[in-house]
């Protein structure tokens, strides 16, 4: 890594590393996909090094997947709640996917 | 015997159970002994009441302690009270 | 969160700052505990009073509970209080922490 690199990096424009992905996601909204089929839109307020975050404006998703005891379907629902101001813990985190930048 | 000092206690294990005793002992990996411990199952037809003693509860295990309140938990009717099982922790 | 440095333990120092608001814990079994957060740990567990249980009727157990333990490792989601949270501040408190993450 060049010298330039490294300064670059200090003030937020270089990613050598996943976690400097998140750092550029602070005040953006982000897409989190977590254990147990849970998935959270929201703006990045504040993350740390085990991915626990604070997330503002939230929506989750939770998906639900029943097997019809008749017709063997598998019936998929999905559930949306929104909470204003919202601390994850990292541990249930699977992937974050920062916005879409033009 | 339950005294003032010996706080009476809920636990709610990480595989859903629900275990109220007097507490005799905890570490800093909250490790538990309970004496004098029952295990309250939650059903449709009210909380069977099931005995356990004195028991050692490994703090892996634990999700919740609650200080009981004795006074409220005596004017609880356990065997008219309905609930549902709680689900277990899933990691 | 009165310094914006917090030596790694940036929900730690944010948890503090939280003390006497009203908070509700979701656990990974789904029960939701609404409580006033008393203290917090580095291990990010949390001590509740006046505690009950979002939906009570289907879940009793912690009916005669007023103040408890959540043990850290079973907390999903913690919701806050909006008005309550220094968003700059947070912001701010985040990015210093991981520059100083990465000097390490």
């Amino acid at each position: 890594m060049s010298d330039e690199g490294q300064k670059n990096n200090q003030d937020g424009g270089m990613v050598e590393e996943p976690l400097d992905l998140v750092r550029l996601s602070l005040d953006e909204n982000i897409y989190v996909k977590l254990k147990g089929d849970r998935e959270l839109y929201g703006k990045l307020h504040a993350y740390d090094q085990h991915l626990n975050m604070v997330l503002g404006n939230v929506e989750e998703t939770v998906t639900l997947r029943e097997i019809d005891e008749e017709t063997y379907e598998e019936i998929v629902k999905k559930e949306k709640r929104k909470m204003e101001m919202l601390f994850v813990r990292g541990d249930a985190v699977i992937l974050i996917s920062p916005p879409v930048r033009i | 015997m339950a005294t003032l000092m010996e706080p009476f206690i809920d636990i709610l294990t990480n595989d859903g159970r629900n275990i109220v005793g007097t507490l005799r002992g905890f570490d800093q990996l909250v490790n538990i002994i309970l004496e004098e411990s029952h295990e309250r199952v939650y059903s449709s037809d009210g909380v069977e009441r099931l005995h356990l003693g004195l028991c050692i509860i490994r703090g892996d295990n634990v999700a919740v302690v609650g200080l009981l309140d004795l006074d409220l938990d005596k004017r609880i009717d356990f065997s008219t009270l309905k609930g549902e099982p709680l689900k277990p922790v899933v990691h | 969160m009165s310094r914006i440095s917090h030596n790694g333990q940036l929900f730690f120092s944010f948890f503090k700052s939280l003390v006497g608001k009203e908070i509700i814990v979701e656990l990974k079994s789904d029960l939701c505990i609404k409580g006033t957060l008393h203290s917090v740990d580095q291990y990010l567990n949390i001590k509740l009073k006046d505690i009950s249980v979002v939906d009570s009727e289907k879940f009793p157990h912690m009916i005669s509970v007023q103040n408890c333990f959540i043990r850290g490792s079973v907390v999903r989601y913690v919701q806050l209080p909006s008005a309550e949270v220094d968003i700059q501040l947070l912001q701010d408190s985040a990015r210093v922490e991981a520059r100083e993450l990465k000097k390490k």
